[in-house]
Order: structure tokens, then C-alpha cells, then sequence
């Protein structure tokens, strides 16, 4: 995590969170394939190669080089999955993350047609490797944005999970579908999320998806209830047993998507009012957290309440 | 209303002409696997002995595929007329009709084979016609109760109303086709030339008659696309994922056929456990091309699950992704069929077949060598063109995220000419025009141009169902749409007389009744019709109320007033008169308002 003084005004730009980022978005913003390969190459952990993943298909104007690319080494894995995750982002940009009622008709078009063209790429590696993590996580979203049923998302992050047992990007990714704003449940989102935590190794990102998931079932209920959800004791013991067993566990790796995990569990600790739980969790994000959880507090920007939050926690600026 | 079926071609009969009684000597020809080929009364007849019972079939190029929509069941017809004869014998024998072909067979001795064979043939040239009737009726009977295969919506969206497509249809032709019709089709193809016989002895039996009149022999059936493009997909029915394939015929594509099926089940029964049913099959379709099918079935909430494993191992053969394993297993199971007593014997329907339809008679030999020759690159090959062909069936969403385009779904083209509103809704509408008639609602149009009319289903109440070679349909139900016989008389005289298929009677039940118009969103309308009179209803009551007060009041007047007896009798008896017929009418009225609200 970054030692910056937890002081400063606090950062949730991914690519100051976790500087290794910054250099994926470069290399992909001037183009240089060989670069980008040794880059990848480099990296050594599930997620931070979906994080390098999500950056590339992030930096615009990139799908015009990642095409040629693909052209080029036609069978590469790599320049197709990123081309697709571009065609995905730009997609969902089209779409906006408004509720669906939201969103016009043009609008889905476009977004379904760009989510086509990069269903197609990731059939395609996926035939060709079917152990291929990155291709599969992205299949996931594309599920999930093609509206493809709950069944053929669950059948995907399966056919991953057979490779890759803990993935937990793309966990977080079928959660999200498990969730009844996207035809799921509570029931399987919750329970989802507490067979991940189970079968997890103590010290891996995975149990983390119980913060998530009371996040995603607190951004759904209305004032007080809200907030009595937080408060209820299993609620709470379900968040320390899940910290216990991966973002506070002497295994634990700090890597990008810890950043999400310790900052889920510090929202929804805060948010319950219990300061001291939340502290371990703020004391370890410092100065740098995942902004979206602090979005959904009314009245204030992210920033402020991520501060007055760690402040009551801490004690301190 | 009467009809004048015409005759689907050619002239109303035929006379049978003599065949002789035997080619003498028969010119035998031999078979690298011994099979031998003669020729007995102008019939190829395929002959290879096995110890045991004697099995015979007669097989005919003729089948469904060769009908038109308004013929359908033609041959099916024939058929059945041509066993009547056997009904109640002890004979094991069957008939089958197929897409391309009809099969006589028959197991048992020589002096069965020839007794059968010998009725097949009578009855061929002179079909029991006084049974048309009852057989008709039989055949529908038959057809009510056949259940459908998963697979039975393919040919109407591959092929569309015509050719092989028409074995998606119901055999209308069961509804109105007579003797002259019947005995024609015997007569052009039940001929010698086209038909193959094949007998598992190596004599013939004694006392064989096949007398067959000649004719043509025909080609296969013309094959029309109803697919712009492919890969396609359409939208099935719930529970199943179905997968066809036209592919040109080899050793390799058989094989394909059976390690996509192992590959299927392995994916989506025991690794996924998505479906029970995972399968797929190779069936030639004439001598160059075959049909690989392929289906899984789903439970409701897994067949999104079945739809994404189907499109992965169709992509993942595509790439090429192909178990050494798989083909060596299909391979093995596919030579042990070479491994059965009697191998050649038992080959002869297939070879009879090929002879039939014009495909090569390949040995024993030459399979087993092409089997061994049979590459992972050759299954490469055939997946690249079953992907590039398919026509994929969905159960719920589409599969354009998959790569495929959706198959028609509308005609191209709407026609201008008269417009019938529908008696439901302003949005849907009939336009009549000389050549077409097009039926719009929202977001769809549907023509069928009388040229391209498959068919004609009339009703005697005025109903037609048109349906266009492409596959589309059109209903007219005068009930629905104001039309008038001079409307109709316009499609009549644009569609050919060989397309109409005239109808029995419905039900009145089964004729559709005209629901509420749906115009706009305003209120409905009940609810006022009953205030209104409810409110006419009280109106009378306190009419007649106030009229009686009057009267009343008119009788306390005029006795009071009393100027003389006489006056006031006349006066009172004019009064009495003119309050008695007006408070009647009031009462009257409010009797009938009253009896027309309790009946709503």
C-alpha cells in the first residue's frame, strides 16, 4: 500500500494507487506492443494481470492499435483479450452505469454491438485455450452486458474456476450478476460470496466478497434500514471473520484489488458506526482507497467522506 | 363451393404397360464385396446371401421432399395403399416413407419375400383406390397422434416450404388428394427405373413378379435455400438447443458427427450437468451432402448454460481443439460395425440406397482404409464447414452474441393495394393486391406473393392460409378482417389451382371471433354503459313516483272542483285515461331498463 501520509487529500485514481498501472496505460497509449508483451509477462498475480487488463481497455483511442495487433499475431491470445476488453469499456461508456430505464434505446445498441464484436474475440481464445484466465474474467462482463441468463454467467466463471479456482476478479464479477439488479438474489449473492470465502486459502483476496456483497445489499435498502442492516451483529461477525481470513491475514498480499477489499471493509464498518473495526482496515489503505463505496453516501463527494470516516476511526486528519 | 383438383403434373393416367416376366438371362454384375447386381423386369436387384431367415426391401425414389406443400402426404398415401393388402397377415413387413425415398421391407422365407414383394407390386399398379377414404383418414389419424423430434423445425427454416423443407409440415395433402391424383403419382414414381430391390439370398425367390410401369428416372429433389446467410439461429421451443449442419458427404464428416457428439455429452452432461440429452447424428441427404444434427436438451433455468457450452465446442472443434482420443474412439466404434457376421448382407439396404440415389457403392475395404486415413485435420476441416453452415435453434435468447444472424424473421417486401383493418386493432391490417398479400402489425409484415404460394388451405367459411415457398404465412380470416368474397375472389385467381388444398368445415368453435377492438388507451367502456342506465333506470322510477303524486292529486282536483255528475264523471274517466297510459309507459319502461341491467 502506499506509505503516503494518511493526511494528504486521499487518492482514487488506480493508477496512483497502484503506480505498476501507470505504466500498462503508458505503454498502451504509445502503442508499443513489445513493451506491453514483456510487461504482461512480468506480471505474476491473477489480479493485477486483470487490473493491467481493465487499464489497457481503459485508455482510449487504443482500439484502433490493439486491432492491428491482433491482425498481426492472429494467434496470440493477448492482443485479442485486450482489443475485446477496449471493446468492452467502450461499450459500457456508451451505455453509462444509469439503471436501465436510464439508458436509450441507441444507446444499447451501440453498447450491445461493441459487446459483440468482443464476445467473438473471447470465444475465440477461449476455443483455442480454454485454461486462458483473462478471457474467461472478461466473458463474465460481456455475460453479464449481453444479458445472457444467470446460468450461462454462473457456467462461465466455472469454466474459469476450473483452471482457476480463486479468481478473484472475476468473482467479483459474477457477485455483481448474483445480485438481484441484475436478475439474481440476495440468497445467491450472499451465499456466492461465502462459498468463495470458504474454499479460499487464508491470506487470498477471496473472502473479501462478504464485504462486498453487504455493501451491494446496504446500496439497496432505504435510510435507517440501511444502516441497521450494517449494524447487525452477524453482519458484523461475517466482515471480521472474512478480514481475518484474507486482508488481515499474515498471508495476505497487498496487491490492487486489495486496495477494493481493505476499502469495503472500512465502509461498511464506518457506515455501522464501528470506528475500531474499521481502523485496521483504514490504517492500511493510508491515503489510497477505491472511490465507488463512498459515492453512494449522500451530501458529501467521496473524498470527504473517506476522510471523515478515517478520521473517527483513527482519530485523526 | 366445389373445386376441381387439378393434377400435380402430367396427364390423369397412365396405363400400365406390360413388363415381361424376366430379363433373361439376368446381366449380374459382382461387387468387390460380393455383392451381385442383376437386373429382373428393368428393377436393379441387389443380391448377397446370409444363412438364416431371408430379408428383402423394395426401395423407391420417392418421398416427401419430392411432394409439394399442397401434395404433402402423397407418397405416405401410396404407400399405405400399397400394403392395405397385407393387413392381416402373419408377414413381418413395413413400409416407410422418408425424405427421399419409400421402403417396402420384408423378413421370412424366399416364398414370403416373393408373395410380399409380389402384393407391394399388384398393389402398386393397381392401388386399392375404393380405400382411399378410410386410409386418408387413417393417415391423419396417424399424424395427430405422432409426436414431433426436437430436431422438426429445421428443414422449414433451412429449406423453407418446398423441397426438403416440407418435412416440417403437415401432409395437407391427406385432406383433399383423389384417386386420379393418387394413382398418378403410382403410376410416374413407383416406375422400374426408379426403384432398387435388395435380397439377402443368393437366388431369387421363385415366382417373383414385379411388373412396375416405366417411367423417367427422377433426380433427386432441388434443393432451395430459405437462409440468406449462415451461421443462423431462430428462436425454438423452450427446454432444447438443436444444431444442423449440411455438409458435403465423407468418412470424415461421419466421424465428426460422433466426436461432436461425445464432446457435447462430455461438456454439458458430465462436466457441466446442464443436460441429460446430448447428441448428434450424420444422415445423408442425397449423394453429395449429408446433415449433421446435433442437440442438448435443458432444464428452464439451465438452458442459458446449454446455449453457452453448445456455441464453446462448436467454436473449440472450429479451432481446431480436437481430442486425438475422440477420434480414436469413434474411429474404433465405427470399425466394429465392419466386424458383424454377415457384413455384406448386412450392407445391402445402404448399398441399395446409394445405387438409388447416385452415390458410390464404396467397399468394406475402401471404408476401413479411409477410416484408418482419417486425420484430426480432416475433422478440422468438416468443423470449419459445419461452423460456417449451421442453423442453430435457441430456446430463449438469440445467439447473434455468438456469431450467427438471425434467420428471417419478415418478408423483404410489404405490397400496396387494398387495405382491410382488422376488426381488433387499427395496427393490423390486410393488403390485398393482384400479385401478393401482405399482413402488417407492429414491427412486422409478412407477403406471400401468389406465385410463390406453396400452398392454399381454403376454408368453406371463406378462410384461407396462404404460405410462400420462403416459409412464410399469411391467415385470412374473414371473421377478423372485413372482406368480402369479391376480395378473396382476387387471391383465388392469383394463386395456382395446384396449390389450394380445399378444407372440411370447422367447428364453429375453432373459428376465430373477433375480440374488443383495441384502439386507443381510453377507458373501457362498460363501466358507462351500466351508469348510464342505472342512472335511466332511477330516472323512470322517479318519473312514475311523481306522475302517481299527480294523479293522485288530479283525481283530489277533480272531485273537489265537482261542478256537475256528468262533468265530473267525464272529467274524472278522460283523466283516469290519460295518468293510467302515461304512468303504464313509465313503469313500463323502468320494468325493461331494469331487466337489461341485471343481464349485465
Amino acid at each position: 500500500m502506499s506509505p503516503a501520509p494518511p493526511s494528504s487529500r486521499p487518492q482514487f485514481d488506480p493508477l496512483v494507487v497502484f503506480p505498476p498501472l501507470a505504466r500498462a496505460r503508458h505503454l498502451a497509449g504509445s502503442r508499443d506492443w513489445p513493451g506491453l508483451v514483456r510487461y504482461f509477462a512480468a506480471l505474476d498475480h491473477p489480479d493485477e494481470v486483470a487490473a493491467a487488463c481493465r487499464t489497457v481497455g481503459d485508455t482510449v483511442g487504443s482500439e484502433t492499435f490493439l486491432r492491428q495487433v491482433a491482425d498481426q499475431y492472429p494467434g496470440e491470445p493477448l492482443p485479442r483479450v485486450l482489443l475485446a476488453d477496449r471493446l468492452i469499456t467502450k461499450g459500457w461508456d456508451i451505455r453509462t452505469g444509469a439503471r436501465a430505464q436510464h439508458v436509450t434505446r441507441s444507446q444499447f445498441d451501440q453498447f450491445h454491438a461493441h459487446l459483440r464484436q468482443a464476445e467473438q474475440l473471447l470465444i475465440q481464445v477461449c476455443a483455442e485455450q480454454p485454461a486462458y484466465a483473462l478471457a474467461w474474467y472478461l466473458r463474465t462482463i460481456t455475460a453479464r452486458g449481453l444479458s445472457l441468463g444467470q446460468s450461462e454467467a454462473r457456467r462461465r466463471y466455472d469454466r474459469l474456476a476450473a483452471h482457476h479456482p480463486h479468481h478473484f476478479p472475476a468473482q467479483r464479477q459474477l457477485l455483481q450478476q448474483l445480485c438481484p439488479k441484475w436478475s439474481g438474489s440476495w440468497e445467491a449473492a450472499h451465499a456466492f460470496a461465502e462459498s468463495c470465502a470458504q474454499a479460499a486459502p487464508p491470506g487470498s483476496q477471496s473472502p473479501a466478497l462478504v464485504a462486498e456483497v453487504h455493501f451491494e445489499h446496504w446500496s439497496d435498502l432505504d435510510g435507517s434500514e440501511a444502516t441497521a442492516y450494517l449494524r447487525r451483529p452477524d453482519v458484523r461477525d461475517s466482515l471480521l471473520n472474512a478480514a481475518a481470513k484474507s486482508v488481515l491475514h499474515p498471508a495476505f498480499r497487498p496487491g490492487f484489488h486489495g486496495i477494493s477489499a481493505h476499502t469495503y471493509f472500512a465502509f461498511a464498518h464506518s457506515v455501522a458506526g464501528r470506528h475500531a473495526e474499521a481502523a485496521p482496515h483504514f490504517r492500511a489503505l493510508g491515503n489510497c482507497a477505491d472511490e465507488h463505496p463512498w459515492l453512494f453516501l449522500p451530501g458529501q463527494d467521496a473524498a470527504a467522506a473517506f476522510t471523515k470516516h478515517r478520521k473517527s476511526a483513527l482519530g485523526r486528519g | 363451393m366445389t373445386y376441381d383438383v387439378p393434377l400435380y403434373e402430367g396427364p390423369a393416367h397412365y396405363p400400365a404397360p406390360a413388363a415381361p416376366a424376366f430379363t433373361a438371362p439376368p446381366h449380374v454384375a459382382e461387387h468387390p464385396d460380393g455383392i451381385r447386381l442383376m437386373e429382373v423386369q428393368g428393377i436393379r436387384v441387389l443380391l448377397a446371401p446370409r444363412p438364416g431367415p431371408v430379408s428383402a426391401g423394395l426401395f423407391f425414389r420417392v418421398g416427401r421432399a419430392d411432394e409439394t406443400l399442397a401434395t404433402a402426404g402423397l407418397t405416405h398415401l401410396v404407400e399405405h395403399l400399397a400394403l392395405h393388402r397385407h393387413g392381416v397377415s402373419d408377414l413381418h413387413y413395413n413400409g416407410a416413407t422418408a425424405a427421399t425415398y419409400t421402403h417396402f421391407h420384408v423378413d421370412g422365407d424366399l416364398t414370403d419375400v416373393a408373395s410380399y414383394l409380389n402384393g407391394v407390386c399388384a398393389a402398386l399398379r393397381d392401388l386399392p383406390l375404393e380405400r382411399l377414404e378410410t386410409e386418408r383418414e387413417i393417415l391423419r389419424t396417424e399424424a395427430a397422434h405422432r409426436g414431433h423430434g426436437a430436431n422438426h423445425q429445421m428443414p422449414l427454416w433451412r429449406y423453407g416450404a418446398r423441397g426438403h423443407g416440407l418435412l416440417s409440415y403437415p401432409e395437407h395433402g391427406l385432406w383433399h388428394l383423389g384417386p386420379d391424383h393418387v394413382r398418378h403419382w403410382a403410376q410416374t414414381r413407383f416406375t422400374r427405373e426408379n426403384a432398387v430391390l435388395w435380397i439377402t439370398s443368393d437366388t431369387l425367390p421363385p415366382g417373383l413378379d414385379l411388373t412396375l410401369p416405366s417411367g423417367p428416372p427422377h433426380p433427386m429433389p432441388q434443393v432451395h435455400s430459405a437462409l440468406p446467410q449462415t451461421p443462423a439461429y431462430f428462436g425454438g421451443d423452450s427446454g432444447v438447443v438443436v444444431m444442423d449442419a449440411v455438409v458435403r458427404r465423407s468418412t470424415a464428416a461421419g466421424i465428426f458427427a460422433d466426436v461432436l457428439g461425445r464432446v457435447l455429452y462430455r461438456d454439458l452432461r458430465q462436466e457441466g450437468g446442464y443436460s441429460y440429452t446430448a447428441t448428434a447424428d450424420y444422415s445423408p441427404r442425397d449423394a453429395d451432402f449429408a446433415t449433421i444434427t446435433a442437440l442438448a436438451d435443458a432444464l428452464p433455468q439451465k438452458q442459458d448454460a446449454v446455449l453457452g457450452g453448445f456455441v464453446d465446442v462448436l467454436a473449440r472443434l472450429r479451432a481446431g481443439r480436437i481430442e486425438q482420443a475422440d477420434l480414436d474412439a469413434v474411429r474404433t466404434a465405427k470399425l466394429r460395425q465392419f466386424e458383424t457376421p454377415d457384413l455384406t448382407a448386412a450392407m445391402l439396404p445402404a448399398h441399395a440406397l446409394s445405387l438409388l440415389t447416385g452415390h458410390r457403392r464404396a467397399s468394406v475395404a475402401e471404408l476401413t482404409a479411409e477410416l484408418h486415413a482419417t486425420t484430426l485435420a480432416d475433422l478440422h476441416a468438416v468443423a470449419q464447414e459445419v461452423s460456417a453452415q449451421a442453423l442453430l435453434q435457441v430456446p430463449t435468447r438469440g445467439a447473434d452474441w455468438a456469431g450467427f444472424t438471425e434467420a428471417p424473421q419478415q418478408s423483404a417486401e410489404i405490397v400496396t393495394g387494398r387495405r382491410f383493418t382488422s376488426h381488433e386493432s387499427d395496427e393490423v391490417a390486410l393488403i390485398i393486391h393482384p400479385q401478393a398479400v401482405t399482413l402488417t402489425a407492429p414491427g412486422n409484415a409478412v407477403t406471400v406473393k401468389y406465385a410463390e404460394c406453396a400452398a392454399m388451405l381454403v376454408r368453406p367459411d371463406g378462410a384461407r392460409h396462404l404460405t410462400g415457398f420462403d416459409g412464410f404465412s399469411v391467415s385470412i380470416e374473414p371473421t377478423l378482417f372485413p372482406v368480402t368474397a369479391a376480395d378473396l375472389a382476387v387471391i383465388d385467381a392469383g394463386v395456382s389451382p395446384y396449390a389450394v388444398v380445399p378444407m372440411p368445415t370447422r367447428d364453429p368453435k375453432d373459428i376465430p371471433k373477433p375480440g374488443p377492438k383495441q384502439k386507443s388507451k381510453r377507458p373501457p367502456r362498460e363501466p358507462r354503459k351500466r351508469s348510464l342506465w342505472t342512472w335511466v333506470f332511477w330516472t323512470l322510477v322517479v318519473l312514475a313516483s311523481a306522475w302517481g303524486l299527480v294523479g293522485i292529486a288530479g283525481v283530489v282536483g277533480i272531485a273537489s272542483e265537482a261542478h256537475t255528475d256528468e262533468s265530473w264523471s267525464r272529467d274524472l274517466g278522460r283523466w283516469i285515461r290519460l295518468f293510467g297510459i302515461i304512468e303504464f309507459g313509465l313503469v313500463a319502461l323502468a320494468v325493461r331498463v331494469r331487466r337489461k341491467l341485471r343481464k349485465e
